[in-house]
Order: C-alpha cells, then sequence, then structure tokens
C-alpha cells in the first residue's frame, strides 16, 4: 500500500488539518552534538537558562558522554562547575574528553542542603557556561529554586537525580531518562524525554555515545567473552605470582 | 579645589552603641548630646546636675578622645574610597579634596549622596558642607548649613549669615565681638581689616582671608598608614555575631578605603576579638584573589561571623591586614567574557560556607597509579590531552570496591563481561613506606585492569590483583 493511499496519510494532506510541532522557542538551544537528540529538544539542543532534569539509576551507562560534547566546546571558553557529584573525577579522563581543565570547577558539598545552596549560587551568579549538579535528595522546592536562579541566564543547568523521581513533579521544563541499552541496543544510551516545552514525544531516542571501545569491537567481544574470561584469570594468576 | 567638610556633630557619644537618650561629658558639663535628650531641653555646655534633672533615666558617657581619635582615623581611612587627599581637623571633622575626583563618581551631587549615605550606613550623624576654600567648607559643616558653593566670588554671600561661633574662638573673644555689635560672619568681613588686626591680634585676619580663597590655605594631608589595624572597643562585652558584625563592619569600610587610596587590595586579612579574660578569638577571611571590595570582604565576614561561636564576650575587635599587595584599577572587558576575577567574588563565598578545600579546580598528575593521577587545586590547571592514552573512566570510586568472584568471574549483579584487557599497571613502590603517614600516597601497586560491562548496561573498570576482583572506576 502506498503512503499517499493509507487513509491517514490523505486526512494529513488535507489543508485544514493542523499537526503540533515543536514549539517554536526564541532561545537558541546548545547543540548537543547528537542530531537525533537535538532534533527533538525544543530549540534545537540544551536549554539555556532552564533547568534540565537527567534522571539516571545506575552510573556508569554513558549519561555524561552525552553532555560531552556541549561541555568540551563550551568549556573553551566558558566556566563548567561540577557540583556534589557522588565519585571523584579522574583529571585525565576529562581532558582525555576534550573539557578544558583550567575552565573546571569542582564543588563538593557536605550535604544535600549546602549541594543545592552552591548550585543556587552558581546559577544565579551567571558566569557559569555550564553547571552540572548531583541533587539525588532535591524536592519540588529546591528544584523550583534553581529553576528561578537558573532563568535570564545563558548557562546550561543540569541536574541529575535517581529514575524514581520522574514520577514525583517537577518545575525543570526538559526531563530526560537515561538507560542503557538492552539485546541489540547494546552499547547505546537510550533516552525518554518524559518532558519537554511542546507535544509529547514517546519515542524513546536511541543514542550512540562515546564509549571506551567501539560498538563493532562490542559484538565481536560479545560473542567471544566466554572464552576470554575463561583465559583471562589465568594469565593475571600467573603475572601476580 | 573643592573641598567637602564632614562634621560628626555626635561622634563623642556616637562611638558606643546607639541607646537614648544619652549624652557625654566632659568636664562635668555636657559636649554632644542625641535627638532625645536636646528634646528634653538639654543644650551644649549644660552642667551634668542639670541635665540629669531635667531627664533622670539619661545615661550618660564620659568623653573619650583616644575612642574619638580611633573613630575619626577610621572615618578618614574610609573616606579614602572617594578621595586619596583626606585632612583631619581635630577633634571631629574630615575635609576631603574632591575636585579631581567628581567625575569618577558622576558629579558632585551623586558624590555628595554616595558619601552621606555611607556615613548613615554606619550610624554616623553628619553635617557636610561642599566649598571651594577648606575653612569656607568647615565653617559651614558647623552652622549645619546643607551648602553646595562652587565658586570663589560666592563664597562672602554664603558665610554671611554664619554665626560667629563657628569661628571657634574663647567665650572671651566671642564676648569682644559681640560687644562691637558683630553677631554674623557678615558683620566681621564689613570691620577694616588693619583694625581687627589690631585687637584680636593677626589670626583673625589671616582666617578671614583664607576662608575667602584670597591666601592659600595648605592642610597636612592624613597619611594612610602602612599596615592596616584598626581596633574598635566595645563599651560593653559583646557575645551575640550580629551585633559584632555591625560593629566589624565599621572596620571592613575603613579598610576598603584605606586599600583604596593606597591602590592596593588584599586577599587575607583577621579580625582578632579579644574576650574579658584576655584571650583572644581570630577570624581569617579569605578571598579567592585580591580586593578591596567592602560588599566581598563583608559578606565573608558575615558567613565567618554566622557560623562563629564566641567562647566568651568580646571586649575589644581589631582588623588586621598587613599583606596589602598593588592592586591597578580594573577595566571592564570589551567582548563580554568571565575572568578568573569576576568569579572570585562567587568562589569566595562558597568556599567560606563549604570549607576552603571543597571548591577547586582539577590538575592531572603525572602517575599511573588512577587514585594519584588527579590533585583538587585552589584552580584548575590546563592539561594536553594525550591521543595515545588508553581510555580512562570519567569517575573513580573514592574507595575501590571489592567485587565476588563466582567461577572465575568477577560478579556484580550479575557476572561481569570482561571487553578490554588486562592493562598491567605497576608503580610506586617510592611511597611504599610512608602510605600509613600521609593520604596521598597509596603504595605500591600491582593491579590487571579490565573494562567490564555489568549486565544492567554500566561500564566499569575494573582490576585484579593478589587480593581478587575490585571495582574502581565508571565509565559514565
Amino acid at each position: 500500500m502506498s503512503a499517499s493511499s493509507s487513509p491517514l496519510a490523505q486526512v494529513l494532506q488535507r489543508a485544514d488539518v493542523w499537526r503540533g510541532r515543536l514549539a517554536q522557542v526564541s532561545v537558541e538551544g546548545e547543540p548537543s552534538g547528537f542530531d537525533v537528540l537535538d532534533a527533538e529538544l525544543p530549540g534545537g539542543g540544551w536549554p539555556r537558562g532552564a533547568l534540565t532534569e537527567l534522571l539516571v539509576s545506575q552510573q556508569g551507562v554513558g549519561e555524561l558522554s552525552l553532555l560531552l560534547p556541549a561541555l568540551a566546546r563550551l568549556s573553551q571558553t566558558g566556566w563548567v562547575a561540577l557540583i556534589a557529584p557522588s565519585h571523584l573525577p579522574h583529571a585525565a579522563a576529562w581532558a582525555g574528553a576534550g573539557i578544558a581543565l583550567e575552565h573546571l570547577w569542582l564543588v563538593r558539598a557536605n550535604d544535600a542542603m549546602d549541594a543545592a545552596w552552591a548550585t543556587e549560587q552558581v546559577l544565579a551568579s551567571g558566569a557559569f557556561a555550564a553547571v552540572l549538579s548531583w541533587l539525588p535528595k532535591a524536592n519540588a522546592y529546591a528544584l523550583r529554586r534553581l529553576q528561578l536562579a537558573a532563568e535570564g541566564q545563558r548557562s546550561l543547568a543540569f541536574v541529575m537525580r535517581p529514575t524514581h523521581a520522574a514520577s514525583s513533579s517537577s518545575p525543570a521544563p526538559l526531563r530526560l531518562t537515561l538507560e542503557a541499552g538492552q539485546a541489540d541496543d547494546v552499547g547505546y544510551l537510550i533516552a525518554r524525554l518524559i518532558k519537554r516545552r511542546g507535544p509529547l514525544q514517546h519515542q524513546p531516542l536511541r543514542l550512540m555515545v562515546k564509549r571506551p571501545l567501539p560498538l563493532a569491537r562490542l559484538n565481536k567481544k560479545r560473542i567471544t567473552h566466554l572464552s576470554l574470561s575463561r583465559r583471562q584469570p589465568t594469565m593475571t594468576d600467573v603475572l601476580l605470582k | 579645589m573643592l573641598w567637602l567638610a564632614l562634621y560628626f556633630p555626635r561622634l563623642a557619644i556616637e562611638i558606643y552603641p546607639p541607646q537614648s537618650p544619652c549624652v557625654a561629658v566632659e568636664k562635668d558639663r555636657i559636649c554632644a548630646l542625641d535627638t532625645a535628650a536636646a528634646e528634653a531641653g538639654i543644650e551644649h555646655g549644660m552642667r551634668l546636675a542639670s541635665a540629669l534633672g531635667l531627664s533622670p533615666g539619661l545615661i550618660v558617657y564620659q568623653r573619650d578622645i583616644v575612642r574619638e581619635t580611633q573613630a575619626l582615623d577610621a572615618l578618614a581611612c574610609w573616606a579614602g574610597n572617594f578621595t586619596p587627599q583626606v585632612s583631619v581637623v581635630s577633634p571631629d571633622s574630615l575635609l576631603l579634596e574632591i575636585g579631581g575626583c567628581l567625575r569618577l563618581f558622576g558629579g558632585l551631587p551623586a558624590l555628595h549622596r554616595q558619601v552621606l549615605a555611607g556615613c548613615a550606613e554606619q550610624g554616623w550623624s553628619v553635617q557636610a558642607a561642599v566649598a571651594p576654600t577648606p575653612l569656607a567648607a568647615y565653617w559651614l559643616a558647623l552652622a549645619g548649613e546643607d551648602a553646595m558653593v562652587q565658586t570663589s566670588h560666592a563664597i562672602a554671600t554664603v558665610l554671611a549669615p554664619l554665626p560667629i561661633e563657628v569661628l571657634k574662638f574663647n567665650d572671651n573673644e566671642i564676648n569682644r565681638l559681640s560687644s562691637f555689635g558683630v553677631r554674623e560672619l557678615g558683620d566681621v568681613f564689613r570691620l577694616p581689616r588693619d583694625g581687627l588686626a589690631r585687637r584680636f591680634g593677626p589670626q583673625l585676619p589671616t582666617l578671614l582671608a583664607r576662608a575667602l580663597g584670597e591666601i592659600p590655605d595648605p592642610r597636612p594631608w592624613f597619611v594612610f598608614p602602612e599596615c592596616f589595624a584598626q581596633r574598635i572597643e566595645l563599651p560593653a562585652p559583646v557575645d551575640n555575631t550580629q551585633a559584632l558584625f555591625f560593629v566589624a563592619r565599621r572596620l571592613v569600610l575603613a579598610l576598603s578605603g584605606w586599600l583604596s587610596a593606597r591602590a592596593s587590595g588584599i586577599d587575607t586579612c583577621r579580625l582578632v576579638l579579644r574576650h574579658h579574660d584576655q584571650t583572644t578569638t581570630e577570624v581569617t577571611l579569605k578571598m579567592a584573589g585580591y580586593t578591596r571590595d567592602a560588599k566581598r570582604i563583608e559578606r565573608i565576614l558575615r558567613e565567618r561571623l554566622d557560623r562563629l561561636q564566641l567562647a566568651a564576650p568580646v571586649e575589644t575587635c581589631v582588623l588586621i591586614a598587613d599583606a596589602a599587595q598593588a592592586l591597578p584599577g580594573s577595566t571592564d572587558s570589551l567582548f563580554g567574557e568571565v575572568a578568573v576575577e569576576a568569579l572570585a567574588p562567587l568562589i569566595e563565598r562558597l568556599r567560606a560556607r563549604l570549607g576552603e578545600d571543597k571548591v577547586g579546580g582539577l590538575a592531572a598528575v603525572a602517575d599511573y597509579r588512577p587514585e594519584c593521577a588527579t590533585a583538587m587545586q585552589m584552580q584548575g590547571r590546563a592539561c594536553m590531552p594525550h591521543s595515545h592514552d588508553r581510555q580512562r573512566p570519567l569517575w573513580l570510586l573514592p574507595q575501590a570496591r571489592t567485587l565476588p568472584e563466582v567461577n572465575g568471574r568477577p560478579h556484580h549483579a550479575g557476572p561481569l563481561q570482561l571487553l578490554a584487557g588486562p592493562e598491567r599497571i605497576e608503580s610506586g613502590w617510592w611511597d611504599e613506606d610512608e602510605i600509613h603517614d600521609t593520604h596521598s600516597a597509596c603504595g605500591d601497586v600491582r593491579r590487571d585492569y579490565f573494562v567490564a560491562l555489568s549486565s544492567r548496561g554500566e561500564w566499569m573498570w575494573i582490576y585484579r590483583d593478589g587480593a581478587g576482583w575490585h571495582w574502581q572506576g565508571i565509565f559514565s
């Protein structure tokens, strides 16, 4: 059946049918480096002057690699802040990913309240090109304060929260859940836009974020991993003894 | 030249914390009084006994010239915010030469407003006047005339209605002048000068000529001290930090003026609080960069005082800044880029609340052991990425976590797939002995690293050593 003959296609061709598209956002977004994602983000990229919530349950699925293209570009001329990350950054890896270390600031907080306070101060200053904040315990009130602080600035503001926060309301205009691809999608990052300005988008996005080894090699390894795992421990045992 | 005279009529009582009604007495006579005391009918020069009769609840301070001088010096330092040419007229006035700095502050009315607002903020009552000669400005301020005279030929007209008391002659001379029928300065101007010189000595005609700008009136400039150490003696011990902040603020404003006048900045200063038992508490205020901005120093002071637990009430408060560095004026950037100087106020605010070591940048260290390869510094340091470097994870766990081994394979929520490796890292024999002494040492390590993928899709960096499998990094 050709497309023009399907009933749906015929309806869509009528002049009086209006299809909802992405709302035209006056602020131009910062390109994320992933065309599939940029096409779905209002403004064509990560929004400036508004909170973006990234909901991840397990770290290590590539959630930071999703931001790295934008961060690497912004860090060349502007400041980037990491606030209250749960782990220690490995300087060489950040430099290797193209982040200008001389423009990177790390803020460690003593508790959740300090982390939210520091994020608000940093956002309100407007001096940073991008702010990443790990706020697993933030409530809607704290997020609203952050959203107010971010408004009117040109910073990208990312808040990292666990996936179960997806069910609670949030003032952030853009929210994404991120998870690792399974089965055929292993090595990909699956992003779902659970909230954005404009019509809902239910289709999950398959993003090829940078991984320690290329996907082609990964698929080969998957087939041979049994032999690898049999071989490796014996070899290390020999080396260590 | 243009002079701004600041006369502090209540200096003697305003060096104490505000209480009302109050008076200061010198040799049993009232020398300063506040509004409430004036409303009760108390006047200058009245005997203390009569004053107490009019207002029994009167708070009486003995005049303390030493404290007044300290306060006036602090005010002179603060005036350095506006002009480096400040002259102190003892015991209670300042003369600021402002002719050269009007443009910087947006004209005379704007500067005048800023000076008065600054005095009010610190809690000083002030009478201010502007005139082309220092003496004319001083007399106008003494008389409470809020005049702004900018041309020399207008001086005589403006001074004419002032009472002759502004001359600060003794009672005897004032009485003699009054006996000629002289009530106002205008009357004195009309008298022949040589006659006045014969009757009152050459001093009076000289004063008049100086006030009218006919002869020069050189003034000794206030010398901004080499090191800033201003103290405020609290009249009563203070045990809450809020009251302490009010007092210390005056010192910070003086410090900022002192720095402006010397074109310097500081990155650290000390607030020393002396308790009544002669012990001291020292609060060090650290800035992220050299500054002379009172607002910045104040914000840090507030953060520090808010968290300070006073062991005992404070009697004296001293602000010391002894490491000032030359700091030229700043220029705005042309293209709006944000320099580290612009970031400094934010960084130091974060540091004041979270702790000095909690805010900083990263620097890569040439060490193969991952836990030693990153240093947290006061500011990040550029690092050339090496393209030949192997993949390294963005995050390291604070402590490597032991993973169980099942059937010869490491487990973390199921068996892990080993995707790349082994990569041998063997290094660090040199600090094996220091491992218990310093935190930075991590000793001799011999590890085989692998990139692993968990069943939940987490990319992990794990290693195997003599003790088994460990999880150290996350490829986020």
